[in-house]
């Protein structure tokens, strides 16, 4: 549609009483020209006048809430108004419970500061407590280990004097032992109190047993060894043992020192380290 | 209402002008009341609620007075109200200011949906409306609708007396073809058909009745 439109069918057109095709070919236009346009308008404000002449009527009270549901705008219904007040208020009441909760808070903030600062005293006491206690315990341990070592020497030193008692006694002999092994420069002696019945055996530069593994002396009696015990040597190569003689036991051929298990052999089944002759001990 | 020259000049508030949008965070409803169409549009496009709520209580019973004119029944009247305030929440961009006054394209959503529902009933009920009185002298017609503006309802009263007035004093002939062409949904040939009148008698009632609705009314409503 190319020439301008006329008052008379912007009339038509503004009340609907044009044929579909020519009003589409109306609009088509009115959209494309500003001039029509303008007389477009004109002519609907005047099919609006025909629009107020209706009877003029109210439409129900229930028709704003449908309009308002089915555009999806939701009004809070007494209930949800009530729920939100409900709902400040309580939030109001935390604001005052807050309030007074931090005030008290402050007061017990400063109970917790103290409490806390004499809890770091008590476990500075109990860490030095303990500290003690493990100082106390390593003192024990040591005092422990000093009486075992004190009671090692007083044994010693009763051992040792027990032999000079024995080395001086005229009732006591020494016997040579004699070490098996030509290349050994280990070297022994047995002294035998019979007296007293008691036998030492001393030996240095004899090498020490390792573990699993002792020396065990013996004696030959009516062709038979009885065990006298079993020893080992220190770090140093010394060794010094003493025991009782056997009850019953009357004649003496030699003395053996053998290699055996920890814990002794009940039969002499080890290599032989020392040998001794004892045969002019014979009474 | 103005039919010429500036628009601003309208007799009927809020019915003109563009205007700022007052957003402020303090604006309730009431506060929208005062805002002209224009504003309140634009508000309801950003989803405005509230400017929502303003125009439909400015102009829901324009809208249904004319529907209800239109297809004579309560309740598809209020379909029709509901479909037209629905559509323009949803789609309220199909208003572009400057191609019109809001109130002239609502009113025409409202009468064009109406007249969609009335031809969709068939040609039985159209013919009811051929046969009826439009404008009966039913002193409850002049009775005007509520609205929550009072300065807007008596100046809506007063053009409607005035249209009334325009619309009796045309002749009989010339106000029903307008009539059965508006509110009817009725074109020039199917007047035609049913006033068992030629088409060009009819074009001539419509185009005079339209000249002489323009003059009684220029400048006054």
């Amino acid at each position: 549609m190319e020439a301008h439109i006329s008052q008379e069918q912007a009339d038509e057109y503004a009340i609907g009483a044009l044929e579909p095709e020519i009003e589409r070919l109306i609009a088509l236009h009115l959209a494309e020209c500003p001039a029509c346009r303008d007389l477009g308008r004109d002519s609907e404000r005047l099919a609006l006048t025909l629009s107020l002449s209706a009877p003029r009527r109210s439409p129900p009270r229930s028709l704003r809430s449908r309009v308002f549901q089915s555009a999806g705008i939701s009004r809070p219904s007494p209930l949800r108004r009530a729920w939100v007040l409900g709902r400040a208020a309580a939030g109001l009441v935390a604001v005052f419970v807050a309030i007074a909760a931090f005030t008290g808070m402050v007061s017990v903030r400063g109970q917790i500061d103290q409490l806390r600062v004499d809890n770091r005293d008590l476990q500075g006491q109990v860490g030095r407590a303990l500290s003690q206690e493990v100082e106390i315990a390593a003192l024990t341990r040591r005092l422990s280990d000093a009486e075992r070592t004190a009671f090692a020497l007083d044994q010693t030193t009763s051992e040792d004097r027990d032999l000079l008692l024995a080395l001086l006694s005229p009732t006591s002999v020494v016997a040579e032992v004699v070490s098996v092994d030509e290349k050994s420069t280990s070297i022994g002696r047995l002294v035998w109190d019979e007296d007293q019945k008691r036998v030492w055996f001393v030996a240095a530069n004899l090498e020490q047993r390792p573990a699993g593994e002792t020396y065990q002396i013996w004696v030959s009696a009516g062709g038979r060894y009885v065990s006298l015990g079993t020893f080992n040597s220190d770090s140093q190569g010394f060794a010094r043992y003493g025991t009782t003689l056997p009850q019953g036991l009357k004649t003496y051929e030699s003395a053996v020192v053998t290699i055996e298990r920890y814990g002794g052999a009940p039969e002499r089944s080890g290599p032989s380290v020392f040998v001794s002759d004892l045969s002019r001990f014979r009474r | 209402m103005t039919l010429r020259g500036d628009p601003g000049t309208s007799s009927l508030r809020n019915m003109t002008g563009t205007g700022d949008i007052p957003l402020s965070p303090g604006d309730d409803r009431a506060g929208r009341r005062i805002w002209t169409d224009e504003a309140l549009m634009a508000a309801v496009v950003i989803r405005d609620p509230l400017a929502f709520a303003a125009i439909y209580d400015r102009y829901a019973a324009l809208v249904y007075s004319a529907s209800l004119r239109v297809l004579s029944d309560v309740h598809e009247a209020e379909d029709v109200t509901q479909d037209v305030f629905v559509r323009l929440w949803r789609r309220p961009e199909t208003f572009i200011a400057g191609r019109g006054r809001f109130l002239s394209w609502l009113m025409s959503v409202a009468r064009n949906r109406a007249v969609d529902e009335l031809r969709s009933r068939g040609r039985r009920h159209r013919r009811e409306i051929v046969n009826g009185d439009s404008l009966e002298d039913d002193p409850s017609a002049l009775v005007p609708a509520e609205t929550d503006d009072p300065l807007l309802t008596a100046q809506l009263h007063e053009a409607q007396k005035l249209v009334r007035a325009a619309l009796v004093g045309l002749p009989a002939e010339q106000r029903r073809a307008l009539e059965l062409a508006y509110f009817g949904g009725f074109t020039q040939q199917e007047i035609s058909l049913v006033l068992h009148e030629p088409l060009g008698t009819v074009k001539t009632r419509i185009r005079l009745g339209m000249q002489k609705l323009r003059r009684a009314l220029e400048n006054r409503v």
